[in-house]
């Protein structure tokens, strides 16, 4: 079965656009990023790997330290690694701002 | 006799086959009602010169004879649909099987097109790229009511292989996914099939039950809200309102942000 | 300096946008729609936010156009409710958009090893109404194939391919019926083995099925080539149709010629 996580980030600046990167194929995550109203952000993650909570969590709030930002992010996940998920994640910053 | 076989001598009642056609494409110009209809059915043949196709699939020559049977015919058209599936076979990939399957695919959509009602009655197995090649074409779908009835895309140990599921999870999922079962009923739940016969041996029709499909048939020719169908008017049956509702979602979708 | 962009490497958005007229593009059912298949998350497959297929609008050499793309790198690019439902939709609308005077020229972009098993008779349906559409269309305007990708186009979708007006390959690109995988377990070892790539190619590559007269056009995987291509086939007159001309019965292909050439070239 799927697992979903839900991961907030409080506080952050707005971003400028949405953008959309990746693919969900093996080893690759597809992610949505969107501005939103709240100010704060939210990252909602479905992934078939299931258990590796922490290592999301790990990855999420290392990038929330670099960019702390208000925004919504969706990330459709097939298996990427940590080192892929940082990849789009920065690919989709660069796009939305 | 292949069950295409029994269907097409019952319906045809005594019709003259078509003498042109290779052995495993059975056509008869019959009588449904006061309507003069075609009937083709893909029937198995030993001597097929195509090894691959002689349980009755769907292969370069059947493709080719159908969509010459359908495009000769000089009005309404019923498939009888009995396909164990396509012919599988290198040969078959080299030659090019997915043209003669266009082919006969084609034939139907243009007789359709043209004003001429395609009937489509599942006798048997109804799989995958053979269905789609004769049969699901039709402006109407009737089928029997029978466990010996198959609906599916792809064999068992196929889709296993592919999908890297166990057996049991295909199973399993069958149950859930009603889209991924292979029996008529569940099929029939996604709203494509116009009428549903409870025949007691489909390999032995009585004479009342095939009236009663012959009726059926013939209601269908009668109805010209019937001719007026395409593939896509599956979706306002009652079932695909609830079944394929996203089918229906994404055209609304599409029509509301077409022009900008 | 020539500088060549390679059409297999891009995904299905980009391909879409880059075939369109320049600043043309705009999508229709994006990702952030987020129509998503509800049928994978049991089958423990997570969902994809487009389902595979990107509908495309624009205009080609200027007159309004839909190109239709599927994502080859997700789940085979294989076709489902959505996706299924996205390619013909887009298809009859461009078709009534025709018959209301609408000259709309169309492509799609296969990439496909066709049916999702996950969805299996659900896509079937679709495809069924994806060959009506191209019939359809085709009477109003080209509808022209291509088929450029690293998957090519198999099963059903190799069906609704063979009913394009047109199809413009490339050497990289496969076309036919029943993926190898499906030969060989279907047919067993003796039949095809899969993993024998060179003679998968072979047997259904773009150079065989260009050399047959089943692909128009054979061209180089570049975006450039296949953009011009599809321009100019695009743009011609609609055509009576006939389907799989080179392919006869009567009098009847040799087959027993055609298996001594199968030895003799493969063994």
């Amino acid at each position: 079965m799927i697992e979903t996580l839900e991961i907030v980030n409080q506080g952050g600046a707005p971003i400028a656009r949405r953008a959309h990167i990746g693919v969900v194929a093996s080893g690759n995550c597809e992610l949505l990023i969107e501005p939103t109203s709240e100010p704060f952000a939210t990252v909602r993650i479905r992934t078939s790997v299931r258990g590796y909570e922490d290592a999301w969590r790990a990855v999420v709030a290392r990038f929330f330290e670099r960019h702390p930002i208000a925004a919504r992010i969706e990330i459709d996940d097939f298996g990427a690694t940590p080192a892929v998920v940082a990849l789009r994640l920065e690919q989709a910053i660069e796009d939305a701002t | 006799m292949s069950r295409g076989e029994v269907w097409f001598d019952a319906l045809r009642a005594g019709a003259l086959p078509l003498a042109n056609l290779p052995p495993s494409v059975r056509a008869a110009d019959g009588t449904i009602g006061v309507h003069p209809a075609r009937l083709v059915a893909v029937v198995p043949d030993a001597q097929n010169r195509f090894a691959r196709a002689r349980s009755g699939e769907l292969g370069i020559d059947e493709g080719l004879a159908i969509a010459r049977a359908v495009d000769e015919a000089p009005g309404a058209v019923l498939a009888i649909v009995d396909v164990p599936g396509q012919a599988f076979g290198l040969r078959e990939e080299m030659i090019g099987i997915h043209r003669a399957l266009a082919a006969a695919l084609d034939a139907y959509a243009r007789k359709r097109r043209a004003g001429h009602t395609v009937l489509a009655l599942v006798v048997g197995r109804a799989i995958s790229g053979a269905f789609l090649a004769h049969g699901l074409q039709a402006s109407w779908i009737g089928a029997l009511n029978d466990p010996g009835i198959e609906v599916h895309v792809m064999s068992e140990p196929s889709v296993a292989r592919v999908t890297r599921m166990t057996r049991e999870e295909i199973t399993r999922i069958a149950q859930i996914v009603p889209a991924t079962a292979r029996d008529i009923e569940r099929f029939a739940s996604l709203g494509a099939i116009d009428e549903l016969f409870a025949i007691a041996d489909p390999n032995d029709p009585s004479a009342q039950e095939l009236a009663r499909v012959r009726a059926a048939l013939a209601a269908a020719l009668d109805d010209p809200a019937v001719a007026a169908r395409t593939p896509r008017s599956r979706l306002d049956a009652p079932a695909a309102v609830v079944t394929r509702a996203l089918s229906r979602e994404v055209r609304a979708r599409l029509r509301a942000s077409w022009d900008g | 300096m020539i500088t060549r962009t390679s059409f297999a490497e891009l995904d299905a958005r980009e391909r879409v946008r880059l075939l369109l007229d320049p600043g043309t593009f705009r999508e229709l059912i994006d990702p952030f729609e987020r129509v998503r298949s509800p049928y994978l998350a049991e089958q423990n497959v997570v969902a994809q936010s487009d389902d595979g297929v990107v509908v495309g609008r624009g205009t080609i050499g200027g007159t309004s156009a839909v190109i239709v793309a599927t994502d080859g790198r997700y789940l085979g690019g294989s076709i489902g409710e959505i996706g299924g439902a996205k390619i013909a939709g887009a298809l009859e609308c461009a078709a009534d958009a025709c018959a209301r005077g609408v000259l709309t020229r169309a492509a799609i972009v296969f990439d496909t090893g066709g049916i999702r098993l996950q969805e299996a008779n659900l896509g079937i349906l679709a495809i069924a109404e994806i060959c009506d559409a191209i019939v359809a269309l085709r009477a109003y305007t080209p509808v022209v194939a291509v088929i450029a990708g690293r998957i090519g186009v198999y099963g059903g979708m190799g069906i609704a391919a063979s009913l394009c007006s047109a199809a413009i390959m490339t050497e990289g690109a496969r076309w036919g019926l029943n993926g190898p995988d499906v030969v060989e377990e279907e047919a067993g070892l003796a039949e095809l083995d899969a993993r024998d790539r060179p003679l998968v190619w072979r047997a259904t590559g773009g150079r065989r099925r260009h050399a047959q007269g089943q692909a128009e056009t054979l061209v180089l995987d570049d975006v450039d080539a296949i953009r011009i291509a599809l321009h100019a086939l695009a743009a011609r007159e609609p055509h009576a149709h006939r389907i799989a001309p080179e392919l006869s019965i009567d009098p009847g292909l040799d087959l027993p010629a055609f298996d001594r050439a199968l030895r003799e070239r493969y063994g």
